[in-house]
Formats: structure tokens, sequence, C-alpha cells
């Protein structure tokens, strides 16, 4: 069984700032279809930061919503993007083919999106990897397929 | 939309609809028909485990509706059972907030429930079907009063924001109205013939006939402001007594305005087995449940237990834990077998020593988010202006559905409605903003479909179900081909170690799946128990 990633500890000044930009600037609902203009920042603000946080803290109860901020495994583009593509222990996936997502679950994000927020997250909240993943990056990787969905 | 052979221009412009519908995120009614997908319940009555090993011994890893059921039945067949739970109550999902009420989210963020004595809000479950059988069981022998829970009532409303000027619609007229003039559209179809190669000529008699009651006709099969046609839709003056007594008969929306709103994808809302009447509430709250099994099982149950690490060996398992309260001191718990019922993206993160199967089947299920908020508002106004008692009112706002209280009723006071429950993408917005933020938007959504909102809030609460600490999500999403490759997987008993909850049923996101899984899980348990004899 995967433990949680243990994360490393940052300093409270950036849990602070992460609470003040929560949700500030975004008040409006997405939909399916709105939700393919939205860039990575947007998307971690409407979607990624209900679990792992405002300011990419994660949370720990029963279990944990692995810590984003200083996360040394956000070496690996790929490790970031195929969790964002598949899903990870409960996570939902976002990588379905567009308009095959399940109603009540997962939406669907373009490679491009998807190697947005990759990039957001890995160069904000004290990350600091210069890398770009392209789109074609993405593209390259295994997606989860809609067969995995199956007859609705 | 089969037989699309020889389909009119404007069933094609219905079919284009229910694309950009689907596609244009009022996905509220499919999040309803993917819940109601649930099968009848195969509950047979009562579990039999006759002939438990002498001293045998379980140990149950949560005390939710699973871990509970599992517990009271190998409690009373003999088996020694300790119960591990993370929460400081007993029920898990299984829960009511009642004023007084503190809730503290993944996070950080504490709600503190004000509402009035008496009333509620169920984050979790909130209805019984009758057919949940295993649930009537257990709620029945626990003593548990129900009421009647409206899924369907007829004059809640319907609404589409963009549709009738934002008016929501009754829900009896949007209804008697799709299905009168589908039936006058079938009656003129047989009439002209259309109908002779699949109906016979007898047949299409019965037809014509059925088709004018079944969707209130004339005489001429039309769909027509009648007496007839009010007595479904209601009247635009009711009939009455005395001199004001004759009534005037309603106007029908036509035809094209209820396809055109959308508002006939909620008609059939009350039609899947899940929401058939009757459907049944514990009176206090789901939560009673919950606590009337904790009650029962005593000391069996230990709260504010972090399981860590399941460890099995040749001679049984080991479960190691801490007091959340102090949680520096792991402790351990040591039986013959374990029945775990953690919600599994907690489950996917604890070091446990099962096969690969099982290992993988743990990962592979996603967990859907969810919101539900509960409003007090300082009086009744659903039913005083405008006479909604109990039943829910659906939407495509983001909130997606009003749900009334279905007790209480005419009683003076305040009330607490479900002011939104929602599923998907919009949810998982919810759960991005702080508690006090989601109420706000609620409240604010909830006042285009009653006005009255912001002369009577008072307060609220709203649970968004992935930060909630002791489950990380609502429940397990299948798909067909993950459960192809990984349900199975899931439920084969791993050693000494055997999974439940409503995760791993047929029943997902419903209580009766956690109770169902539960005995079919301790059923297999007992026969390896009892097939190695007493404990070694």
């Amino acid at each position: 069984m995967r433990k949680a990633a243990p994360g490393l500890a940052l300093g409270a000044a950036l849990l602070f700032i992460g609470v003040l930009s929560a949700y500030a600037d975004s008040p409006l609902f997405t939909s399916r279809t709105s939700l393919s203009s939205l860039n990575g920042e947007q998307i971690y603000d409407h979607i990624c930061q209900g679990c792992h946080m405002p300011g990419g803290v994660g949370a720990a109860g029963a279990g944990a919503y692995p810590r984003l901020a200083g996360n040394k495994k956000f070496g690996s583009w790929a490790f970031v993007a195929l969790t964002v593509l598949d899903g990870r222990n409960g996570m939902p996936p976002f990588g379905f083919p567009a308009g095959r997502g399940m109603d009540s679950g997962p939406a669907h994000l373009s490679d491009a999106q998807i190697a947005d927020v990759v990039n957001y997250v890995r160069s904000h909240f004290g990350n600091a990897y210069k890398a770009e993943v392209t789109a074609e990056q993405v593209s390259a990787l295994p997606h989860p397929s809609a067969e995995l969905i199956g007859p609705q | 939309m089969e037989n699309g052979e020889g389909s009119s221009s404007l069933s094609r412009r219905q079919l284009l609809r229910m694309i950009g519908a689907a596609a244009g995120g009022s996905a509220m009614y499919q999040a309803m028909s993917t819940l109601g997908f649930a099968a009848e319940s195969p509950y047979q009555g009562p579990i039999d485990l006759q002939g438990a090993p002498r001293g045998a011994s379980v140990v149950i890893l949560g005390a939710g509706m699973a871990g509970m059921t599992a517990a009271y039945e190998l409690r009373n067949a003999g088996y020694q059972v300790q119960v591990l739970e993370y929460n400081a109550r007993a029920g898990g999902r299984n829960w009511t907030l009642r004023g007084g009420d503190r809730y503290t989210e993944l996070g950080g963020h504490t709600q503190q429930c004000e509402f009035d004595k008496d009333l509620y809000i169920n984050p979790g479950p909130w209805r019984i079907p009758y057919h949940h059988h295993g649930m009537m069981h257990y709620t029945k022998l626990l003593g548990i009063p129900l009421e009647p829970f409206f899924q369907v009532n007829y004059n809640a409303y319907l609404h589409s924001s963009g549709a009738f000027g934002g008016k929501p619609q009754r829900y009896r007229e949007v209804k008697a109205d799709y299905q009168g003039h589908v039936a006058e559209l079938l009656a003129k179809a047989t009439q002209q013939h259309s109908l002779d190669a699949s109906v016979t000529k007898e047949d299409q008699e019965m037809l014509l006939e059925s088709l004018r009651r079944w969707g209130a006709l004339d005489s001429n099969y039309t769909y027509v402001s009648s007496d007839a046609s009010s007595e479904r839709r209601g009247y635009e003056k009711n009939p009455g007594g005395g001199l004001s007594a004759r009534p005037i008969p309603s106007k029908p929306i036509a035809l094209h305005d209820i396809l055109d709103s959308g508002l006939w994808s909620g008609v059939a809302n009350g039609d899947g087995l899940a929401m058939q009447t009757a459907l049944f509430q514990p009176a206090g709250g789901m939560g009673r449940i919950g606590e009337a099994f904790g009650k029962e099982l005593g000391p069996l149950v230990r709260y504010n237990a972090k399981v860590t690490d399941i460890h099995q060996d040749d001679r049984g398992v080991t479960v190691t834990f801490t007091d959340v309260r102090s949680p520096a001191a792991p402790q351990t718990a040591r039986a013959d077998w374990c029945l775990c019922t953690i919600p599994l993206p907690i489950l996917a993160q604890i070091s446990m020593n099962v096969g690969q199967d099982m290992a993988s089947a743990i990962s592979a299920v996603p967990y859907t988010s969810a919101i539900k908020a509960g409003l007090q508002f300082k009086r009744r106004f659903w039913e005083e202006d405008e006479k909604i008692y109990g039943g829910i009112t659906y939407t495509d706002l983001p909130i997606n559905n009003i749900g009334y209280p279905n007790s209480g009723f005419q009683s003076g006071g305040k009330g607490v409605l479900l002011g939104a429950y929602i599923w998907g993408l919009k949810a998982m917005e919810f759960t991005a903003m702080t508690p006090p933020e989601r109420v706000q938007k609620v409240v604010d959504y909830g006042s285009q479909i009653h006005p009255q909102y912001h002369k009577e809030f008072e307060n609220g609460v709203a649970v968004a179900w992935h930060r909630a600490p002791f489950s990380l999500g609502c429940f397990g999403m299948w798909t067909t081909a993950t459960r192809a490759k990984h349900y199975d997987n899931l439920c084969q008993i791993d050693g000494r170690i055997a999974l439940a909850g409503e995760h791993a049923s047929f029943i997902g996101g419903w209580q009766e799946g956690a109770v169902t899984s539960a005995l079919d899980a301790i059923g297999r348990l007992h026969q390896r128990a009892v097939g190695q004899g007493a404990r070694a």
C-alpha cells in the first residue's frame, strides 16, 4: 500500500498566504464547457484546492491529502501529470476523453490544461521547478481510456 | 433515443438539446439517475451464523453501517468482537448535524451548527427506500421510528434558470403537460395509421382509450385546457363551496416550451427504483440509526482510534492504531480475523499486507465529490407561502436541488432546508471554498427560486465530503470496466482480512450497500472460521 506523501514542513507564512488567496478571484462556477477555458491557476483554485488546500499545504485526518508545497516527488513532472490524468488512491482522474467523464465524478481537462496545472503546482507553493511541461509531453503519456468507463 | 428511423426534425432537435444539456453542465438529473441504477436489495432476512468456533475473535475497522452491522451479528453469534472507529461518534457517513454540534473539516475550518432545537440536516444519506430490506430490518430492530420521505412532491418545482423567465414551474404542471402532449401526439400517430405496422387494429382502439386516460385528453384525443387536464395540472381557480365555487380551468404549457426548457428531464425523477414510494427517514435525523447502533454495541467500540497499520500472519491480524487525542503512543488490537470497512481513499494509504489483487482494487476506485448544505430560516415560508410540504425541487443552478423537511409541517416556527445536494464538478468547486462561502453561494442561488431566502435566512452549514476527515470523499465511483477488473478482488477474502462497505457493493452510495456487503463478508469469514475450527 502506498503511504501518504510525506512532504516537507514549510513555515506558517506560506499557509497564511494560501488562505488569503483562496478563491478570492474566481467567484463563478464553471460548466463542463467553460471548464475548458480555465488556466492552470484557475483549475487549482476551482478544483484541486478542495483537497490539496489553499497554498498546497495538504491535510490529514484518518487519511491524508498530500502536501504539494515543497513536495519532493514533484521533481518528476511525469509523476504529477500521471496523477492528474489517472487519479491516485481515491483521487478522481481528469484525463478521460472529452465528453466521457462520469457525471458524478471526473471532469475532462485537456492535455494543455493538464500541462498548465502541472506547471502551476511545480512553480508555486515554494516549488521552483523551472522546466515547463508542454501539452505534447502530456499527450505522450498514457491516458485513461473511454473503455475504463464502459457503457453507462 | 431508440428508433431513430423516421425521426422528425423536432425529435432531432430534442436530441441535440439533450446532448447540449449533457455537455452544458445541467448534469443534475444525470447525477440522480447515476444513483438510481441501484437494484433491489438482495437482503434475505436475518443472517444465520451458527457454530462460531469457541473463542474466535474479529477486529472490525470502522463503526459505520457496515462495521456495526457486522459487529452486531458477529457478537450475537458468539465471536469476540472489537471495533476501532476514527471518529468520536458511531455512524460514519450515517450522520446528522444538530444545533450545538461542531464539525471540523480537513483544512481546519470548524463549523458550529446553530440550528434551533429539533432542527437538523443529514449531511450524508437522508432516505431509505422501502426495498432496502437490510436497512429496514436494522431500523426496526433498533427501535428507530420512521417517517415518510417524500421523494416526489407534485407542488415542488422544476426550475431552469434560462426558461420561463427564470420562474420555477410546479412539477405537477410540467408532468401533466408533458404527459398530455405526448399522449396527444401518440393518439394522432395512431389515428393517422402511422402505427399500423406495429399495433393491431384492436390494440389501437385500446391504445387510444388508454392514451386519453393517461394523458387527460378530451373526447377528440387532444390535450387542451379543460376540467380533465386541470384535474392533473391544477386549476386557474380551484373548485370550492358556495357562491364562489365555480372552478376555472388552467391553460397547459405548450409542448415547445416544455421541450425548450429542458424541464422534461425532471419528470421521471421519482421513477427510478431507488426513488419509488415508499421511502422513509428516521425521525430526528438519519444519524439516529448510527447512534442507536453505537449504544447497542456499547464498550465494543473504541472511538478516536486512527488505524495506521494492518498486519496479518498465519494465526491472526494485528491492527496498529493511535488515539487521536494522544497520537504519540501507538497501540495494537489483535484478533483471528479482520473486517475492514475503512473507505478506500484512506485504506489505500494504510500499510496492509494483502496480495497485489486486493491492493490494486483498493487503489482503483475514485471517490465522488459531494456537497450538502443545511439552511435555517426564520419561518417555513415554503409551506406558508408556496404550500410545499416536503419533497424536492430540482434546478439547473449549481445547488442542484432543494430538499424540504418531511416532518414538522405547519409547526409555525423555524425550519431547516436542504439548500443544496451536488455531485461532480460543481461539488468540487464548492469544496474548494470555505464553509461560509459555500453557505453564502447556496443562499444566493436558492434565492432565485425562493426570493424569501435573503429576508428569512438565519444560519447554515455546508459539508463537503472530500473534506470529511473520516472518509476523504462521498462514495466509491465504479464503472463497468473497473468493476470487471477489480470488484471481485476487492470483495474476496485475503487470508484473514475481508473488506466491506458501500464500496464493496452494487448499491454504491447507499447504506443498503454497506449493510449487505457486511453481511456477505461476515458470512464468508464465518465459513472460513468454522472451517479452521477453534482458535489455534
